[in-house]
C-alpha cells in the first residue's frame, strides 16, 4: 500500500503562480510515501513545498529548472516495481511512444515517468508502464494553451498497480483509475 | 493520548464476552492464560469437558475475525456489488472522510502511535515485545499477550516431552506469525482455514492420556486439533493469540456486566445513575483515599495535609492496573488477584443504589484493585509520612520501590478488600457499614470510633413520623439479609445484625445531615439514636414512673411476640445462656464479674454516678420486670393491636422517652421479674460459658453486641419463653418469618428499641473515648456501658421470668 504521487511541470512563477486550490486541499502531508517530479518546478519554492508533502522526494532536471544539479534521469524501486524518470525533452519526438520505450528499455524499468507535453497519457506498452501526469497547475505547453491541471497517484501493492489520475476539468476535479499488473516474472504485456 | 486513541479504536466493536467469573483450579491452574479467560469471563467458569471450552474459543475468536474484518479497512477490496466506485469519494487523497481510503489512514495512523507505545513499552523484555509479533498492542494488551505466549511456550514444552500425543497428520498449512496483526493476507488465511475446519472430523485422539497427569492431559485436549472445532478450538493456540487476546482485552476493558471497567477509567462515561460528573477514574481515585481513611486514617490526613491529591498517582496506578509500578512478573501475580476476584456487583444493600459509595468498590474485584492501591501505600507508609512536601511525596508514590515483598502486599490487600467492599456498603458520607463476616472487627471498629468522636453532637430534636417505618424496613431488610446468607446460626446472625446495627449506629453518628428518609437507610435510625444517646447521657438515672408503666406493657407485648418466635427458632435455654453470658462480658469488661447479684451488684468498674444510677435502675428493672410479668402478659393481649404503630414512635420517637424507656422499662421489668431473680441468674450463670462461644468468632464487637443482645433480651425478656435475648434479636432482625402474635412482635420491638438506645449509650461512650485511640475496642469503659450492663441484665431477667411464664 505505497502511494507515489506523479507530478511535474508546474513552471512555477514563469507560467502559473501556484496549484489549483483544489489540487492543494487534496494534497496533505501524512497520506503519501514518494513523491516523483518530472521537472520544470522550477523554482526552489515549489521543492520545498513538495518537500513537505512527503520527505522521500524524486525530480529529474527540466529545461526551465533554475536548480542544475537535477539528474536528467533518475531509477528507483518501489515495492516489486522499478520506476524510471525522466523529464522528457530529451526524447525527440516530445511524447512519442516509441521513442519513449526506448528510454524504457534502457533505463530497464517497468513503469516510466516522463512530461513536458503537459498531457496526461498513460500506456501500456511492451511489458511497460508509460505516465505522464501532464502539467499540475495546468501551464501552458510549448506547442498548446489548452491544459487542464492534471497529476497521477500511484498505489503499488505487491504486484499489481492502481493508477489514479487527478483532473481539473472546469474547476471540479475528476478522478479515473487504471489497474495494472505484474506478473512475477514476466514483464507487462499489452 | 496513544492508549485512549488505541482504547477508542477497539470500543468499535458490538460484541461482549459474558460469562461467569469465578475461578477453576485444577488441571488448569498452571496455565494462566486460560485461567485469566476464565476469569475475565470469556470461557466459561464451569464446563463440563473440555470440549466445551473449545467450542468457546472457537465462537470467541470467530467474533474477533469478524469485527477485525468489519473494521480493519482494506482499500483495494470492492465491496459487494458495487465494481466501480465513486472515484471522486473513494480515491487516496480524497477528503471525504467517509471514504475507505479516510478510514484507511484513520487506522494506520492509530497504528503508528501504537507502535511507538510499544516500542517503549518493557525493554526488559525486549526479546518478546519488540519482535513483529508484537505490533499493534498497548500496555494493558501486552501482559495478556505475554501471558497467552508463555502459556503457549507451556504448550511447546509439554509437546516435547509427549510427542507421541501431538502428532499431527493434518497437512498444515504455513502460516507467518509475523503477519499477526493488520495485516490482509491473514484474513483471507483464517477464511481458508475456517472453511478446512469444517471438514475435519472430530474424530478424538484415543491414547492412553488417562495415564498423564491430568494437567498434561488438559493441555493435551485443549490444543488437539482434532478436538471439538478442530484448531479453532485449539484453547492454547499460537495462531489465535491475536484472537485471544482481543478477547481478553476487551472483556479487561468492558468488563462483562461488571463494575470494573478499565476502558471507563480512559474516557468519560456517563454511567446511569451515578450521581457525580465526576470522571470515574477520579472518582475511583477518591474512592482509594476514603479506603485509606478508613485503614490508616494519619497517613490519610497526612496526604490530604501535604495536598497530594490522589488522582495525581491514582490516575496512573488505575488505568493500567498497576502496570507501571511493578516488573513484569510481579505484575502477573498481582493480576492473577485482580481477575480471581469476582467482578460482578455487590448488591447486600438494596437500599439506595443511586450516589451511594463508590462504583469502583461495589464489586470485589474493584474493591480489590482499590484496596492493593492501599497497601501499596501502606507499604511505604513510612517514607510517605516522612515527606514534607507533596512533590517528594509524589516522587516517592510514583517511583515505587523495586524489591518489594509481593506476598505481603497481596495478603494486606484481601484484608483490605472486604474492609473496602464493606465499607461501600453503607450509603454516603460516613461511608461504612456493619461488617457481617468481617474478619477484622478490630481494623472496622476502629475505624469507626475516630469518626464518631470527630463528629459534632448535634442534637436532633424532632423525629419524621417516617421514622418507624424506615426501622421497620430496617429491620426487614436485616432479617432478609440475614436469612440470605445463611447458613448461620441464628444467633450469630443476630449477634452480627445486632453487631452492624450497633456499628451503624456508631458511625452514623457522625453524619452531618442524618435525616435521610429512605428505605431504611440507617440515617434516621442513627440519627435517632444520636439522638437518643444524647437524652440518655443526660438522663442517665432519670426515672419517670409515668412513662415505666406504658413502657412497661410496650415492652411487655414486644417481648411476648418475640418470645414466641424464639420459640420456633431455637433452643431457649441457649439462648438464655447467650443473654447472660452477654451480661457477662459486660460485667466482665466493666471489671466486675456477673455475680450472682444480678440486681445489686453495680457491675460497673467505672465509677461514677451514672455507672452507679444505671445499674441501679438496672436492677430495679430486672426485679420490676419479674413482677410486673404477670401484670403485662395479661396487659398484652388486648393491647397488642394498636401497639405496633404506637410502639416504635413511643420508644424511638421520643428522645428522652425512648432514653428513659430504656432505663425504665428495665427497670419496671425488674421489678416485675424479681420473683424469677433466682430462676434467672441460675440461668444467667450456665449460659456465660455457651455464649463464650457463640461469640468467639466476633472480637471486641462482640462485647458490645453482647451488652446490645443482653440488653435486648433482658428487655425482652420478661416476654420471651425461650430465652429473652435470641427473642429480642430475633424481633430486631424481624420475626417476619414468624407467624407471632402481633402483640409479642410489638413487646419485642419495644424492647429492641430500648436495646438500641442502650447500645447507642455504649456506642457514644465507646465512641469517645475512641477518638483518643483508633484501635481501642478492648476499652469498655464508661458510664454508658455501665448502664448498658445494668440494663441488660434486668432485660434478661425479665426474659427468664417471661419465659417461665
Amino acid at each position: 500500500m505505497v502511494l507515489v504521487l506523479a507530478i511535474g511541470d508546474l513552471h512555477i512563477p514563469h507560467r502559473a503562480s501556484d496549484l489549483p486550490q483544489k489540487f492543494k486541499s487534496m494534497l496533505v502531508p501524512g497520506k503519501i510515501q514518494h513523491i516523483i517530479c518530472t521537472g520544470n518546478l522550477s523554482i526552489k519554492e515549489v521543492h520545498d513545498y513538495l518537500k513537505s508533502l512527503c520527505p522521500d522526494l524524486h525530480v529529474t532536471r527540466g529545461e526551465y529548472d533554475e536548480d542544475s544539479r537535477y539528474p536528467e534521469t533518475k531509477t528507483l524501486t518501489i515495492g516489486q516495481f522499478k520506476l524510471g524518470i525522466c523529464h522528457g525533452h530529451q526524447v525527440i519526438p516530445w511524447g512519442d511512444l516509441d521513442s519513449l520505450a526506448m528510454l524504457q528499455r534502457q533505463l530497464d524499468v517497468d513503469i516510466l515517468v516522463t512530461g513536458h507535453t503537459h498531457q496526461f497519457k498513460a500506456y501500456k506498452h511492451e511489458g511497460g508502464v508509460v505516465i505522464n501526469p501532464g502539467s499540475a497547475t495546468g501551464a501552458y505547453s510549448s506547442f498548446t494553451f489548452d491544459v487542464n491541471p492534471s497529476f497521477v497517484l500511484m498505489d503499488i501493492d505487491g504486484l499489481r498497480v492502481v493508477v489514479y489520475v487527478y483532473e481539473l476539468i472546469d474547476g471540479e476535479v475528476k478522478v479515473d483509475k487504471i489497474d495494472f499488473k505484474k506478473t512475477a516474472t514476466t514483464r507487462l504485456a499489452h | 493520548m496513544s492508549v485512549v486513541s488505541a482504547a477508542g479504536s477497539f470500543e468499535e466493536s458490538p460484541t461482549r464476552s459474558v460469562g461467569s467469573v469465578s475461578e477453576r483450579s485444577g488441571p488448569l491452574a498452571n496455565l494462566r492464560g486460560v485461567k485469566w479467560r476464565i476469569n475475565l469471563g470469556i470461557l466459561p467458569s464451569s464446563y463440563s469437558s473440555i470440549e466445551d471450552l473449545r467450542r468457546v474459543t472457537a465462537d470467541s475468536r470467530r467474533r474477533y475475525a469478524e469485527i477485525r474484518r468489519h473494521l480493519l479497512v482494506d482499500p483495494h477490496w470492492h465491496k459487494d456489488g458495487s465494481n466501480s466506485p465513486d472515484l471522486v469519494m473513494d480515491n487516496p487523497l480524497s477528503q471525504n472522510p467517509d471514504s475507505t481510503w479516510g478510514r484507511f489512514f484513520r487506522s494506520a495512523e492509530l497504528e503508528k502511535m501504537v507502535d511507538q507505545d510499544l516500542s517503549r513499552l518493557y525493554p526488559e523484555h525486549g526479546s518478546y515485545f519488540q519482535t513483529p509479533g508484537c505490533q499493534g498492542m498497548h500496555e494493558l494488551l501486552a501482559p495478556l499477550l505475554y501471558v497467552l505466549h508463555v502459556d503457549v511456550e507451556r504448550l511447546s514444552q509439554v509437546r516435547n516431552e509427549h510427542e507421541d500425543h501431538f502428532t499431527d497428520k493434518f497437512d498444515g498449512l504455513s502460516f507467518h506469525e509475523n503477519d499477526l496483526t493488520y495485516n490482509f493476507d491473514f484474513k483471507k488465511f483464517l477464511d481458508s482455514m475456517e472453511d478446512e475446519i469444517g471438514s475435519h472430523g472430530n474424530s478424538v485422539k484415543v491414547r492412553s492420556l488417562d495415564e498423564l497427569d491430568p494437567e498434561i492431559q488438559t493441555i493435551v485436549q485443549l490444543s488437539d486439533a482434532y478436538g471439538a472445532e478442530g484448531e479453532l478450538g485449539i484453547v492454547l493456540s499460537e495462531k489465535f493469540m491475536e484472537h485471544d487476546a482481543y478477547c481478553m482485552f476487551d472483556a479487561l476493558m468492558v468488563g462483562s456486566q461488571g463494575s470494573v471497567s478499565m476502558a471507563d477509567f480512559f474516557a468519560h462515561s456517563h454511567a446511569d445513575g451515578s450521581l457525580t460528573c465526576l470522571l470515574p477514574v477520579i472518582e475511583a481515585s477518591s474512592a482509594m483515599y476514603h479506603l485509606l481513611s478508613v485503614a490508616d486514617s494519619s497517613l490519610h490526613s497526612h496526604l490530604v495535609e501535604l495536598g497530594v491529591e490522589p488522582q495525581y498517582f491514582g490516575l496512573r496506578w488505575l488505568r493500567v492496573l498497576f502496570g507501571r509500578e511493578f516488573s513484569l512478573g510481579d505484575l502477573l501475580i498481582i493480576w492473577d488477584e485482580i481477575f480471581a476476584s469476582d467482578s460482578s456487583k455487590v448488591n447486600k444493600d438494596t437500599e439506595d443504589d443511586a450516589g451511594s459509595g463508590f462504583g469502583i468498590l461495589s464489586s470485589p474485584r474493584g474493591a480489590l484493585i482499590a484496596a492493593m492501591a492501599v497497601s501499596m501505600m501502606l507499604y511505604i507508609r513510612s517514607s510517605l509520612l516522612a515527606t514534607e512536601n507533596a512533590t517528594t511525596c509524589l516522587q516517592r508514590l510514583l517511583n515505587f520501590p523495586v524489591n518489594i515483598n509481593l506476598k505481603k502486599i497481596i495478603g494486606k490487600t484481601k484484608s483490605l478488600q472486604a474492609l473496602a467492599l464493606d465499607a461501600n456498603l453503607s450509603s454516603s458520607s460516613p461511608p461504612f457499614s456493619g461488617v457481617y463476616n468481617q474478619n477484622n472487627p478490630m481494623v472496622v471498629r476502629g475505624s469507626s470510633l475516630p469518626s464518631e468522636s470527630i463528629s459534632p453532637r448535634t442534637p436532633l430534636n424532632v423525629v419524621p413520623d417516617s421514622y418507624w417505618e424506615g426501622k421497620w424496613r430496617d429491620l426487614h431488610k436485616a432479617e432478609e439479609q440475614r436469612h440470605d446468607s445463611s447458613g448461620k446460626q441464628n444467633q450469630t446472625q443476630k449477634k452480627r445484625w445486632l453487631e452492624k446495627v450497633k456499628l451503624r449506629l456508631s458511625r452514623t453518628e457522625s453524619d452531618p445531615t442524618p435525616r435521610t428518609v429512605d428505605n431504611g437507610t440507617k440515617h434516621s435510625r442513627s440519627s435517632i439514636r444520636r439522638s437518643l444517646l444524647e437524652d440518655l447521657s443526660k438522663e442517665l438515672g432519670f426515672e419517670e414512673d409515668s412513662e415505666k408503666d406504658g413502657i412497661l406493657e410496650a415492652s411487655t407485648e414486644k417481648d411476648q411476640p418475640s418470645v414466641e418466635a424464639e420459640v420456633q427458632r431455637q433452643d431457649s435455654v441457649n439462648r438464655e445462656f447467650a443473654c447472660t453470658s452477654d451480661e457477662r462480658y459486660l460485667t466482665g469488661n466493666a471489671g466486675s464479674e456477673e455475680s450472682s447479684s444480678i440486681f445489686s451488684d453495680p457491675a460497673s468498674p467505672v465509677s461514677g454516678a451514672n455507672d452507679n444510677e444505671n445499674d441501679s435502675e438496672k436492677s430495679s428493672v430486672a426485679s420490676n420486670s419479674s413482677v410486673d410479668e404477670n401484670d403485662r402478659q395479661s396487659h398484652t393481649m388486648p393491647e397488642s393491636p394498636p401497639l405496633p404503630v404506637s410502639q416504635t414512635p413511643d420508644d424511638i420517637l421520643k428522645d428522652s422517652q425512648s432514653n428513659n424507656d430504656s432505663l425504665e422499662k428495665s427497670q419496671t421489668v425488674r421489678k416485675v421479674l424479681s420473683g424469677k431473680f433466682q430462676w434467672f441468674w441460675k440461668f444467667g450463670r450456665n449460659s456465660a460459658g455457651e455464649e463464650t462461644s457463640e461469640k468467639g468468632g466476633v472480637a471486641t464487637e462482640t462485647k458490645i453486641s453482647a451488652n446490645n443482645e443482653s440488653n435486648q433480651s433482658n428487655s425482652k425478656g420478661a416476654s420471651s419463653n425461650d430465652g429473652s435475648c435470641k427473642s429480642s434479636s430475633s424481633s430486631k432482625g424481624e420475626t417476619v418469618d414468624q407467624n407471632v402474635m402481633g402483640t409479642l412482635k410489638n413487646l419485642g420491638q419495644s424492647m429492641l428499641e430500648h436495646i438500641q438506645v442502650i447500645e447507642s449509650v455504649l456506642q457514644q461512650e465507646h465512641g469517645q473515648l475512641g477518638s483518643r485511640e483508633n484501635f481501642s475496642k478492648n476499652v469498655l469503659v464508661g458510664k454508658g456501658q455501665a448502664t448498658a450492663v445494668t440494663a441488660l441484665k434486668e432485660l434478661r431477667k425479665i426474659s427468664n421470668l417471661l419465659s417461665e411464664m
